[in-house]
C-alpha cells in the first residue's frame, strides 16, 4: 500500500514540475509576431504622466511626442517647420500670429469619439488645449509658456481651420515655444470624459497611440493607421508598427538589456560603464565597433556650477565669492578640457565660451570669450581681491551624486589656486529647494533649452525673474534693459547680437563657471534605420525602420 | 468577547491615527513638493496654480486638519468637494455634509494617479512575493529542521544550523544584491533568471503573461531569514517531542521510523512553528521594500520608496497607512484568536 501512495506522488510531483517547467518555457518562447516591428527602449525616470499639460522632463516629453502633434515643429537644425499648421503669417507690430491649419488631419480612434472613430481636427481644439495650459484648475507645470505673454482671449479659433493667437507684446521665441510639448493638441472629448485621469487615457492625432500601460513596468503604443504624415515618396508613416518602453531604473540594468538586445537604443551612458563603451576622445572601443552605432549630437544643454551673487544675503555677505575677482578665478582655475576627457570621454565640449550652447541660431558659442584655464592668473585676481589665504572661509560646493566626480575635480582645481572648497553631495529634491530659495552658495547645475531660442537661457539672469528660472539671483541693470529691448525686437539678426552682448555681461560678471556644453549620446543597434539624434534630443520615431532579420 | 473585539478596534484606530500624525509632521522637514513638480522653468504664477492645486498653499494646521478629513471615516465635505474627490460613502446634509466613507488617499503629486488604485496596482505583487517567501521558507525551513533534529549530532545537522544561522545575521538586501548578480548575471546563461523583472510582461501584439521566473529570486532573497528561523525552531521543538514517553511508547509498538517522524513527531513539533509563520507574514509584507527595490519588483515597496524620492507625500503616507493596517489587523487577529483559545487573556 505504501509502496503505491509512493508512487502516486512521485507521478504527481513529476507532472507539476512537468507544468511548472513548460510554464516558464512558454513564458520565454512567446514573442512578437513575425514581421511586425518593434522599437524597443528604456525609460530610467520613469513616466509619471501622458497628459502633456504636465510634459516637463524629457522621459514624459518623449512619450508625448509620439501621441500627439504640436502646430509647428523643431527640426535637426533647429528651423521651425510647420506641423498641424500648414502656413502663418504674423501681423506688422508682431503681436496677432494668424495659422492655417491641415485638413487633413483625424484624432486617433478612441472610445471618447461616436462609433469609436476618430473625429477630424478642428482650430477650437487648438482653443481648448492651449486654454487648458494656462487655467489654474489644471495646475499645468508649463502654464508659465503663456503666463505675461497671451492676451486676454487671445486663443480664437475663427474659423474650423484658421486658428489666430494674440499677444500682449511682441514675443519673437513664441514660434518656438508652440513647438513644445507642452502645446501638444488634445481632443477635448478625452479629457472632459476623463478628468484627472486624462492622463492615462491619452487621445491625440500623433503617429501612436496607447494599447497598454502597466505603470513602472511596461508602456506600449502601437502604430495610428490613418496618421496623416506621409514620407517623399508617399509612404504613410510611422514604418514602425509598434513601441515598447520598459521602466528599469537602473542605467546598468538598462546597458544589460541593451547588450542582450533587447532594446533597440539607448540614451546617455552612465559612468559606471562608459570606460568600457569609449576611449578617451569618445570613440567607441574596438570591440564593439560593428556591433552597435554610436551617435553624437550637439544638445542645447549646458552644465555649470551657479553662484548666488545677491549681495543682501548674509550666505553671500560672508563669502569670498560676492567679489567678482574671486568668482573669475574659479573659472580660470578649472582645466575644462582635461575634464572632458577624464571625466566625460570627451562626451561634451568644455564651456570656454559663454551660457548657451552651440547649435543656436545666435552663434553666442562662437562669438562670446569665456575663460580658458590659466591657473596664474586665477592667482593674479585673487591676490588683487586681497583675499587673505590663511583665514579664507570654506566654501561648500552642493551636488547630486551624478555630478560628484565633476565637482570634486573642480574643487581640487580650485584649492591649487588657493582656495577652501568642499564637496557636499546631496540629494536632488533637496538641491532643487536649496537654489530656488536662496539657501545654495555654490551649486551644481544645469539649463536644458525648453525652446530653441538663445532668449530661454538670458530668462535665467533677468533680474525680475523669480528663482526659478534666475538661481543665481544676478542683478545688473544694464543686462536688464538689453533683456527688455531683445524681448520686443522684432529683427532677429538685431535680437542675436543683443543676445550676445548680454551673454557676454554674464561671463564677466561671473555669477555662473560654465562646465560643458552636453553632447546627445546614444546607442543604437545596427538594424535600426532612420533613427538620429537632435539638439533637443527629442525622440523621433515617425521615420524609424527596422531591417527584420531573414528567417 | 464583543468588548475585547471593540477595544481592540479602538486601540488599532489610534495606531493608524497616530501612524498618520507621525507621518505627515515627519514629512514637513523635507523639500518642496510643489518645486518637484515643476520643471527647470516656471514662473511664479505657475508655482501658484501648482501649490493651490496640491493644497500647499493653505497654512501647516490647516493642511493637517484637511488631510485628517480625508483620512477619516467620518468627516465633513461640501457637496463640490463629494463631486470633484470622487468620493463614495454615505453623507447627511445639505451643502455641507457630514458622513461615513472609505479612507480618501488623495491623488500622487508627481501623477496625479488616485493613491488607492496605485496601491492597489502594486498590492497583488507584494502579496504574490510575500506568500511565495513564506511558501519557500516553510518548505525548506521545515525540510532542514527536521533533518538536523533527525540527524543530531551530524556532519548535516552542523550544516543545516550554519546555513540557518548565516541566513538570520545577512541581511536582506545585501543577500538580494548577491543572489541577483550571481544568478541573474553571472550564471545567467544557465539559470535564465533576469536580475530585475515583475511578474507579468508584456509583447506587442501577444498580450500580457506570467513571468513565475522572475519571483524566484526575491522571493528566495525574502524567505530566506523565515527559513533560517523556521528551521531553529523545528530543529528544537522536533528534539523536545522526540524526547517524549510517547515516541519511544511507537518506536516499542514496531512503527518504522519514517512513519514516527513524520506522523508522530513533526505532527507535535509544529505548534509553535507555525505560530512563528503567521507571526512572520505581516513582517514579509512590509519588510519587502528593498527587495522589491533591488529586483524591480513592482510592489508596495517599490512604490512607497520612489515616491519618497519624489517628495510624493499622499503617495508615502498611503503605503505607510497600508503597511501599518496590515500589522494592526495581523496583531489583532491573533489577540482574538488568543482571547478565544485562552480565556485568562480576556479583558474584564
Amino acid at each position: 500500500m505504501y509502496n503505491k501512495k509512493y508512487i502516486k506522488g512521485k507521478v504527481l510531483i513529476r507532472i507539476g514540475l512537468f507544468l511548472l517547467c513548460s510554464g516558464m518555457l512558454n513564458a520565454c518562447t512567446r514573442d512578437v509576431p513575425p514581421g511586425k516591428k518593434v522599437f524597443y527602449y528604456n525609460e530610467t525616470s520613469g513616466i509619471s504622466s501622458l497628459d502633456p499639460a504636465y510634459a516637463k522632463s524629457q522621459s514624459i516629453m518623449w512619450a508625448i511626442h509620439q501621441l500627439y502633434n504640436t502646430l509647428l515643429e523643431v527640426d535637426s537644425n533647429l528651423v521651425i517647420h510647420p506641423s498641424l499648421a500648414k502656413s502663418w503669417e504674423i501681423n506688422e507690430d508682431h503681436t496677432i500670429y494668424t495659422f492655417h491649419l491641415r485638413t487633413d488631419v483625424y484624432f486617433n480612434d478612441d472610445a471618447v469619439f461616436p462609433g469609436g472613430k476618430g473625429r477630424k481636427l478642428v482650430a477650437k481644439d487648438i482653443v481648448f488645449s492651449f486654454q487648458r495650459i494656462i487655467d489654474p484648475k489644471t495646475a499645468s507645470s508649463g502654464a508659465w509658456i503663456f503666463n505675461d505673454r497671451i492676451a486676454k482671449n487671445g486663443f480664437i479659433a475663427l474659423n474650423d481651420s484658421t486658428f489666430q493667437l494674440k499677444l500682449i507684446r511682441p514675443f519673437q521665441p513664441i514660434l518656438g515655444i508652440l513647438s513644445m510639448q507642452y502645446c501638444s493638441i488634445v481632443a477635448p472629448e478625452s479629457v472632459l470624459k476623463y478628468g484627472a485621469d486624462f492622463r492615462s487615457h491619452p487621445c491625440g492625432t500623433g503617429p501612436f497611440r496607447l494599447q497598454y500601460w502597466q505603470e513602472g513596468q511596461v508602456m506600449i503604443f502601437e502604430k495610428n493607421d490613418h496618421y496623416w504624415e506621409k514620407d517623399s515618396l508617399g509612404k504613410r508613416l510611422p514604418y514602425l508598427d509598434a513601441v515598447k518602453i520598459s521602466f528599469f531604473d537602473n542605467k546598468a540594468t538598462e546597458f544589460l538589456e541593451f547588450r542582450q538586445g533587447r532594446l533597440s537604443f539607448m540614451n546617455d551612458i552612465d559612468p559606471s560603464f562608459k570606460d568600457e563603451i569609449l576611449t578617451r576622445n569618445g570613440e567607441l572601443r574596438e570591440q564593439w565597433r560593428g556591433r552597435i552605432i554610436l551617435q553624437k549630437h550637439p544638445y542645447l544643454n549646458t552644465e555649470y556650477f551657479g553662484i548666488l551673487v545677491d549681495t543682501t544675503n548674509p550666505l553671500v555677505k560672508n563669502s569670498p565669492l560676492k567679489i567678482k575677482a574671486v568668482r573669475q578665478a574659479i573659472n580660470y582655475a578649472i582645466n575644462k578640457p582635461q575634464l572632458m576627457m577624464y571625466l566625460r570621454n570627451s562626451i561634451g565640449y568644455p564651456a570656454e565660451r559663454g551660457m548657451v550652447p552651440y547649435g543656436l541660431p545666435s552663434g553666442n558659442a562662437e562669438h562670446v570669450k569665456g575663460y580658458t584655464y590659466n591657473p596664474d592668473k586665477a592667482r593674479a585676481l585673487l591676490k588683487s581681491a586681497g583675499i587673505d589665504f590663511k583665514n579664507v572661509p570654506e566654501i561648500k560646493l552642493l551636488t547630486i551624486s551624478t555630478y560628484a566626480d565633476i565637482a570634486s575635480f573642480a574643487a581640487h582645481a580650485i584649492e591649487q589656486i588657493g582656495l577652501k572648497v568642499q564637496v557636499e553631495v546631496i540629494q536632488k529634491s533637496l538641491l532643487l529647494q536649496q537654489t530656488a530659495q536662496q539657501q545654495a552658495l555654490f551649486f551644481r547645475a544645469s539649463w536644458i533649452a525648453d525652446y530653441p531660442d538663445a532668449e530661454n537661457y538670458m530668462a535665467q539672469y533677468y533680474s525680475k525673474n523669480p528663482s526659478p528660472p534666475n538661481y543665481t539671483r544676478y542683478r545688473n541693470p544694464l543686462f536688464d534693459a538689453l533683456y527688455e529691448k531683445a524681448l520686443i525686437e522684432t529683427n532677429d539678426s538685431i535680437r542675436y547680437t543683443l543676445y550676445r552682448q548680454m551673454d557676454q555681461m554674464v561671463i564677466d560678471d561671473a555669477p555662473v563657471v560654465p562646465i560643458f556644453y552636453d553632447e546627445v549620446i546614444h546607442l543604437v543597434q545596427p538594424n535600426i534605420t532612420g533613427f538620429y539624434p537632435t539638439s533637443m534630443n527629442m525622440l523621433e520615431l515617425r521615420t524609424v525602420d527596422i531591417k527584420l532579420e531573414e528567417k | 468577547m464583543a468588548r475585547l473585539i471593540f477595544s481592540k478596534f479602538l486601540y488599532g484606530f489610534a495606531v493608524l491615527a497616530g501612524v498618520a500624525i507621525l507621518v505627515f509632521f515627519l514629512f514637513q522637514g523635507f523639500g518642496d513638493p510643489a518645486r518637484l513638480v515643476l520643471g527647470q522653468s516656471g514662473n511664479a504664477e505657475t508655482l501658484k496654480n501648482i501649490r493651490k492645486d496640491l493644497a500647499l498653499d493653505q497654512p501647516k494646521w490647516k493642511q493637517f486638519i484637511l488631510y485628517m478629513n480625508d483620512l477619516s471615516p467620518i468627516s465633513i465635505y461640501s457637496k463640490e468637494e463629494i463631486k470633484e474627490k470622487n468620493i463614495h460613502g454615505l453623507f447627511l446634509g445639505n451643502d455641507t455634509k457630514i458622513g461615513l466613507k472609505f479612507p480618501y488617499l488623495r491623488r500622487s503629486y508627481q501623477s496625479k494617479k488616485s493613491v488607492s488604485e496605485i496601491l492597489m496596482d502594486a498590492l497583488p505583487a507584494t502579496l504574490m512575493l510575500a506568500f511565495a517567501a513564506m511558501f519557500i521558507a516553510t518548505i525548506f525551513g521545515i525540510a532542514l529542521g527536521v533533518l538536523a533534529a533527525v540527524k543530531k549530532g551530524t556532519w548535516m545537522d552542523t550544516t543545516a544550523i550554519f546555513t540557518s544561522v548565516l541566513g538570520i545575521s545577512v541581511p536582506s538586501f545585501f543577500m538580494g544584491i548577491v543572489l541577483a548578480f550571481l544568478f541573474g548575471f553571472l550564471l545567467q546563461s544557465y539559470t535564465h533568471l533576469h536580475m530585475t523583472g515583475s511578474l507579468y510582461d508584456y509583447i506587442p501584439f501577444a498580450g500580457r503573461h506570467l513571468q513565475l521566473q522572475n519571483l524566484v529570486l526575491p522571493a528566495i532573497t525574502l524567505g530566506i531569514r523565515p527559513m533560517a528561523i523556521i528551521a531553529q525552531l523545528t530543529r528544537s521543538s522536533m528534539l523536545d517531542v522526540l524526547h517524549q514517553n510517547y515516541i519511544r511508547t511507537a518506536y516499542a509498538k514496531g512503527l518504522s521510523k519514517k512513519r514516527i517522524i513524520w506522523n508522530h513527531v513533526l505532527r507535535n513539533a509544529l505548534n509553535p512553528v507555525m505560530t512563528a509563520i503567521t507571526g512572520w507574514f505581516a513582517e514579509l509584507l512590509a519588510g519587502a521594500f528593498f527587495v522589491e527595490y533591488i529586483f524591480g519588483w513592482n510592489g508596495v515597496g517599490k512604490v512607497t520608496v520612489d515616491a519618497l524620492e519624489k517628495l510624493d507625500f499622499p503617495v508615502v503616507m498611503g503605503s505607510v497607512l497600508l503597511t501599518a493596517t496590515f500589522f494592526v489587523l495581523v496583531n489583532m487577529l491573533a489577540d482574538i484568536m488568543y482571547g478565544i483559545l485562552n480565556p485568562r487573556v480576556r479583558v474584564h
